[in-house]
Parts: structure tokens; sequence; C-alpha cells
């Protein structure tokens, strides 16, 4: 079987993250029982890991979550957009997109940044939103690498301009962690939200966000676990991850994320980049193939592509059935994006690489569509 | 031919308010199945590929799958899901 969908949850995992869970369920829990020993824990641990990856030096303003929704969630119950008026970029995923359209009582209006053909997000644009609306944005939603297409946005330069007209921006690193250097205290990013279970090659339903502590945020849910069983009420000084931890999810995210800085994030991005851009060349010399085609330097691990003549849920089931080759086909829970794709109606065929894939994977995805197209 | 089971597929994400079913088959798709299929709507064939593929598209309804597999996914659009009784009456009414 050739796993290309990674972008939805990477598929194998490292040997290490295995372990982690396994250790996890085999012994006890940890910090549970109000005597536990000296050694670190591995929530704090985690922590730590992650604000290394993500370049963060307040670490401890990670919050653990059940994942990169639950996460946007909190930041969209929890924050104070005092206007009531958002940015979202039309690349955001729907994880984002329906908080922000559906939160009304919160926000008063949610102003779609419109993307490129290829899903690039032009800063002037941001710069001409931000000014007609006189600076009564409070925040902005950009979505780091795109899922659908793979695009990175010019990230650093996109919080320069939030920061100039009085917002503040919110990022989704979703699928650009562990695959993308990421630099969020260098480019003032002010709050993000990440997926566990994807670059980060932890398990599924776990996540979290971090967000600057001049920030307050008011907590989306209560109960226990925290510092102090007596607080009934809270004034300020909120605890954010309550109830019993998500433990053998965080130890798996843990060794995901420690296997993430052991290869090296850039040595990582090399690897996933020669297999898409022998992809991409690939791809271009078939006939009826249409690829979604993005600058080499912009690029990420994902490519979106559509075949003339044939539906993209046919040639994913063709992929899957005929040829065991994995690839994800429709709109990716991405809307708004592919209406300046021009792939609304049936979305794309997406590939997804992660570390863990080879050139023999991609060869053999080559031929299957050398195969499809030509029976057409 | 017998259908010994019709299972929601698994595939969760409904985007386009498509549902779809998987129809398990007491035997394999044979290609005379395929063409019997005919008269529930447009019928693509491709039986170049490695498996062949086929694919039977209604206003309401299409059916898909390879063959020789032993199951044939069956899709219909949330307002006509009553559709889906007309393709079993169909298949299991059919005989080669």
């Amino acid at each position: 079987m050739v796993y290309l969908n990674q972008a939805a949850t990477t598929f194998p995992k490292p040997k290490q993250v295995l372990d982690a869970v396994s250790d996890a369920i085999a012994n006890p829990p940890q910090g549970q029982f109000r005597s536990s020993s000296a050694s670190e824990d591995i929530f704090d641990n985690c922590r730590k890991n992650l604000g290394e990856l993500f370049g963060v030096r307040e670490y401890q303003n990670i919050v653990f979550t059940a994942g990169a929704t639950a996460a946007a969630n909190a930041l969209f119950y929890g924050l104070d957009f005092r206007t009531g008026q958002i940015i979202v970029s039309q690349t955001e995923h729907n994880s984002i997109l329906r908080p922000a359209m559906n939160l009304t009582e919160k926000i008063s209006e949610g102003i779609v940044l419109p993307c490129d053909e290829m899903g690039y997000l032009e800063p002037e644009k941001l710069e001409e939103i931000l000014s007609k609306y006189q600076d009564n944005i409070s925040a902005v939603f950009i979505n780091h690498c795109s899922n659908v297409t793979g695009v990175i946005q010019p990230i650093a330069k996109l919080a320069e301009i939030c920061h100039s007209h009085g917002a503040m921006i919110i990022a989704d690193f979703s699928q650009s962690a562990g695959c993308i250097p990421i630099k969020a205290d260098q480019w003032d990013i002010d709050a993000f939200i990440f997926a566990g279970h994807k670059g980060l090659y932890g398990i599924q339903g776990i996540g979290g966000y971090y967000i600057k502590s001049e920030y307050s945020l008011k907590p989306f849910m209560y109960g226990g676990t925290g510092r102090d069983s007596r607080i009934i009420k809270y004034n300020s000084d909120f605890e954010y991850e309550v109830g019993t931890g998500n433990g053998p999810g965080v130890a798996a995210l843990n060794a995901g994320v420690r296997f993430v800085l052991d290869k090296g994030v850039e040595n990582i991005r090399l690897h996933e980049m020669n297999l898409m851009n022998y992809l991409y060349e690939g791809l271009k010399e078939i006939d009826r193939i249409n690829i979604i085609s993005i600058p080499k330097d912009l690029r990420g691990p994902v490519l979106s592509f559509t075949v003339d003549g044939m539906k993209t849920g046919d040639v994913a089931y063709i992929l899957q059935n005929g040829y065991e080759i994995t690839v994800r086909t429709g709109l990716h829970c991405a809307p708004l994006i592919h209406e300046a794709l021009g792939t609304k109606d049936d979305g794309t065929i997406r590939v997804s690489v992660s570390y863990f894939n080879t050139k023999e994977d991609i060869k053999a995805l080559i031929a299957a569509m050398v195969d499809i197209t030509a029976s057409l | 031919m017998k259908i010994l089971d019709i299972r929601e597929s698994r595939e969760r994400c409904a985007e386009s308010g498509w549902f779809a079913y998987d129809f398990i088959l007491a035997g394999q798709v044979e290609k005379e199945l395929i063409l019997g299929l005919k008269p529930l709507g447009n019928l693509t064939y491709l039986p170049m590929l490695k498996k062949p593929f086929f694919k039977v598209e209604s206003n309401y309804y299409f059916l898909k799958g390879m063959e020789k597999d032993d199951y044939i996914r069956v899709a219909v659009h949330d307002k006509h899901r009553s559709e889906l009784e007309v393709v079993k009456t169909f298949l299991e009414n059919f005989s080669s």
C-alpha cells in the first residue's frame, strides 16, 4: 500500500511514537496521585520541545487540546474581539471558517481575505482591507500552509501588516508544523494552533494552541485539574487544561516532536521537497492532468490536481481499489479556496507526503496516473 | 445477484450532499454484471485498467466499483435516499 494522504494524518509513525503510547498506557499515569517523583512531567517536557519547534520562548503558554479544531474554538470563544470584526483568509480550513461564521454573538463580521489562483495571499490585499476597515479589525486568521495546494504564505510580512493596523495575527500551523521551519517569535505571531497527528507524528486527538502572554483569554471550558481545588469561581488566572489530560496523546506528541527535532525540520523539508518536485515533473508530462502549480520556493508537502474527463472521486477510487494508492479528493474541508482555484464543484485530487514516503511511492502514483489517463 | 449486506461507507465527509453505501455481494462483479447495469444510467467502463473500473450515473444516484471486487459503492443524494431501493431491487433481480 502506498499512503499519500499525509496531510490528513501521517502514517506510519516513528517507532518512538508507538513506544511512547505503549509506555504511557502500560505504566501508572503520571501526576495524578499527588505524590509524583521529581522527574520532569511529560506535558511540560512536550511544551518545551514544542517551544523549540515553533520558535517560541514562552513555551509555557502552549496549551494542549483535543486537536487543532478544539484549539481554534478555544481561541474563538476565549478572545475578546473588541470590534467584532475579524478577517479569515480564503484558504482557511472549516475549523477556522465555521467558528468565524457561526459565532455571531462574538463576531459581527467575518471578512474574507481573497487568495489568488494557487491559494497565495498577497500582502497588498491584506493591507487594502485593513485600511478599508480603518483599523477596526481585531484579528486576522492565516493558514500558514494550504492543506489544498500546499502553498506557503508570507506569514512574517502578513504579521507585520496586521500589527501596523492594530490587529492580532493568529496562524494555523496544522499543515506546516514539522514540515516547514517555523519561527513564531521572530515572525511576531500572536497566537497559533497546531494539530499533533500530521507532521508532528503524534496520534489523533491531540493538538493545541499558543498565545502571547499579553493577551487575555477566557477559558473555553471549566472543570477539574489545576492548581487549587478550592477555587470554584475564577476572576482571572484561569486554568486552560481542565479535566484529566490526554497522557498517551501528549506522550506520543512529545516523541513525535522529538523525532522531528532530532531529524531536523530542514532535513525533513528537503526530503519532502525532493519528492514533491519529482511528483510535479512526473505529473506535468501526463496529458489531461491539470496541476495547481506552485512556484518551487512556495511549495509545501501537498499538491492538488484534476483530470480532464474524470471526477476526482473516481480517480481516487481507482487509485485506492485498483492500485492500492491512497490519496484524498474533494474540497478537503476548505471550501472557499476552491472558488479561487476553479474547482468548487468537484474539488481536487490531493497528494501529500511525509518523511516516510519514498521516491518509489511517487513513481507508483505517476505510473498509475499514466494508466488511468490513457484509459480515457 | 444476492446482496449480503448494505453498509454505510466509511467515508465520513459527505462534502457535496451525497451519502455512500457499500453493497456487499455474494459473488464477484463480473463483466456481464457491469454491462448489465446500463438500464440504471450512463455507464462508464474502463476495461484497459489493471483492474477495470465502472461507474453508472443517474440524476439521483451513482454506482461505482472495480471488476472482480465483491462490493459496489452506491451513492445517493440526500434528498433521494429512497433510490437506494431501486438499485437494490435491480441488483437482486440481475442474473447473468
